[in-house]
């Protein structure tokens, strides 16, 4: 029942009080001499956080050579006059750690602890006890030096090609087994009818309009501002040449509403621009 | 443990030095600037302008009142280490290549290179502390109160024995030799180091009995500053340019690499940038620590013998704090001793 109670309560500061408003920090003085703090804060989601911390003050006392305190108050000097106390970044900085343990057989440590490194290290140690092996007579040369190179298969490796055996099962149909390539749409996990490139634009030729008899020397932006009075454009692609970078002759211009694009293809067929007649049409799909 | 990185100078590193206390670490480097660090947490606390050229060597007053450099420019400076004045300039015909305050502070030596028919020269300079407030530290002595000259082999690097009793001196040839700092005359000389191996550096254990010298024949030796005796022999793989005596623990820090000229051509490990440290007593290497990018050319251990510093080639300076196995390490006889 308190236990409701105390929901209801807790429920009502959330709801009737102001909501970005924190309650206040409440500190509290425990009998053993411990203080603690509860506090509120929001955290980077802006939800409400209750902090609750307990403290400790314990006095440490430090003898210190008066001489050494003195010299603690000394103000800063030469390049590094009135800069703030503290260490600053650009003269102070702290290494990574380093494991110092003196020892007496500290040599034979050392070694071993490089042998260690040394493997992981270099390449040549690494591939040092690696043999060559042919993937079709398993003999010791390159598979591209094999003698049966055109008139055997590679043979299927048990352990080196487990990986990559079950990679082909999962999506090969053809060629399983020979271990050839099956190209993405002959897949069984791949389309039937397979993906055409450029499928994502499909939605959008629906309102795109084929430009031709474009002058040479037509811009991309005036191309625009031509088509943009009947809707609003999302795409405009003048075809230019590579080398010379005029126009070849013709443009593509998507509208982001179909309707738009008709409008403009039946006010823009005909349109004279730059000495030529523009002409104008949905573009087809190949 | 997380070593920090000081990235204030912009040239390899020549010295560093931890002040007595600890607290304070100055670095020098071919740059013409001096940065003095809070070893602590590594911020920078000033730098001491007013060097013209490369700047060898440092070293700090033991009541860390005046820092001393030397330097590319034949000058060693004297700067008030509080304001980053500097406060005496004193000039020499050639560069200055180490100095060293005595271990009372009162005297400061400076090695001066041979070049342009100049022999090399170890000088000593008498050192004021101004008034009872540390001011008027301008008032310095301009002549040198002793002059050295080294005249069959250059000396590199030299430092002060317990008491200021000897000034030692390690030499290009090889050699240690001990000379007396009132009179000026050579004690005794060693060939410590292989002939014609420079000694590199020189450093001393904190009641100055004895000290470490690391060279270019590739060994680090602890030598008695009473009558030069060698006492061990740390062997490396790898020219040295510093070694330091850790207090606290029984151990010797060398650093050293491949020399920065053919560094180019080897990778991080061949070259083998890292601090060594040995057993002191057992002369045994037991433990190395990465980091820098070219040869160390400096390592300076905090006087309370809980960190220590490295300064590279690659102008970076790294201060490592040690943890909790560099303390608990010990040998078998050690810990047997510890048991009795």
């Amino acid at each position: 029942m308190s236990k409701l109670g105390n929901r209801a309560d807790w429920a009502d500061d959330e709801e009737f009080d102001d909501p970005s408003a924190l309650p206040a920090q409440q500190v509290i003085t425990n009998k053993d001499g411990t203080k603690t703090v509860i506090s509120y804060r929001f955290n980077d989601d802006n939800k409400k956080v209750k902090v609750t911390r307990r403290i400790k003050t314990s006095v440490v006392r430090e003898h210190v050579n008066p001489q050494v305190a003195e010299r603690r108050s000394w103000p800063k000097f030469g390049l590094e006059k009135g800069h703030p106390p503290g260490p600053t970044f650009d003269t102070t900085s702290v290494g990574e750690n380093i494991v110092f343990r003196p020892s007496i057989n500290w040599k034979a440590q050392a070694k071993e602890a490089e042998k260690d490194g040394g493997e992981k290290g270099s390449m040549k140690d690494q591939l040092k006890d690696k043999k060559v092996k042919c993937r079709i007579c398993s003999g010791e040369h390159f598979t591209a030096r094999c003698p049966f190179k055109d008139t055997m298969a590679p043979v299927e490796e048990p352990t080196g090609g487990a990986e990559g055996a079950t990679e082909e099962e999962k999506s090969g149909t053809l060629g399983q087994g020979s271990g050839g390539y099956v190209p993405p749409h002959m897949r069984k996990g791949g389309a039937a009818a397979g993906e055409k490139m450029g499928g994502r634009f499909e939605k959008d030729d629906l309102a795109t309009l084929r430009v031709t008899n474009v002058s040479e020397l037509a811009e991309e932006q005036e191309m625009r501002d031509l088509f943009e009075r009947f809707g609003r454009v999302t795409r405009v692609f003048l075809a230019r040449d590579r080398e010379t970078q005029r126009a070849k002759g013709f443009a593509f211009i998507s509208y982001a509403d179909r309707s738009d694009a008709e409008l403009a293809c039946d006010k823009m067929d005909g349109f004279g621009y730059r000495h030529l007649i523009l002409r104008v049409e949905f573009a087809k799909r190949t | 443990m997380r070593p920090i990185l000081l990235s204030g100078h912009e040239r390899s590193l020549n010295q560093i030095k931890f002040n007595k206390d600890g607290d304070l670490l100055f670095s020098v480097a071919k740059d013409k600037h001096v940065c003095a660090w809070w070893s602590a947490n590594g911020e920078r606390l000033g730098t001491y302008q007013g060097h013209q050229g490369a700047i060898w060597t440092v070293d700090v007053s033991p009541n860390t009142v005046l820092l001393a450099t030397g330097s590319a420019d034949n000058t060693v400076r004297l700067w008030n280490i509080k304001t980053g004045e500097c406060v005496k300039v004193w000039d020499f015909p050639t560069a200055v290549k180490r100095v060293a305050f005595s271990p009372d502070g009162s005297k400061l030596l400076a090695v001066t290179e041979k070049r342009m028919g100049f022999l090399g020269t170890i000088v000593v300079m008498d050192i004021k502390y101004g008034d009872d407030q540390l001011g008027n530290l301008e008032d310095q002595a301009d002549e040198p109160s002793l002059k050295i000259t080294c005249e069959d082999s250059k000396a590199t690097v030299a430092g002060w024995s317990f008491l200021a009793k000897y000034i030692i001196a390690g030499h290009e040839d090889g050699s240690v030799s001990q000379y007396d700092p009132k009179t000026g005359d050579q004690l005794e000389n060693v060939q410590a180091h292989e002939f014609d191996h420079q000694i590199n550096d020189i450093q001393f254990s904190p009641d100055r009995t004895y000290f470490l010298t690391a060279s270019k024949d590739k060994s680090a030796k602890l030598i008695s500053a009473r009558n030069l005796a060698i006492m061990k022999t740390y062997p490396a793989d790898t020219p040295l340019n510093s070694a330091a005596i850790t207090p606290k623990k029984e151990y010797v820090i060398l650093g050293g690499g491949q020399a920065a000229m053919d560094v180019t051509t080897t990778s991080a490990r061949q070259g083998k940038f890292e601090a060594r440290f040995y057993h002191k007593v057992f002369e045994d290497e037991i433990g190395r620590v990465r980091g820098h990018f070219g040869p160390l050319n400096t390592i300076d251990v905090h006087p309370a013998g809980t960190a220590y510093a490295s300064g590279g080639e690659d102008g970076y300076v790294r201060i490592h704090h040690f943890d909790k196995p560099y303390f608990d390490f010990m040998y078998e006889v050690e810990r047997e001793q510890l048991r009795k």
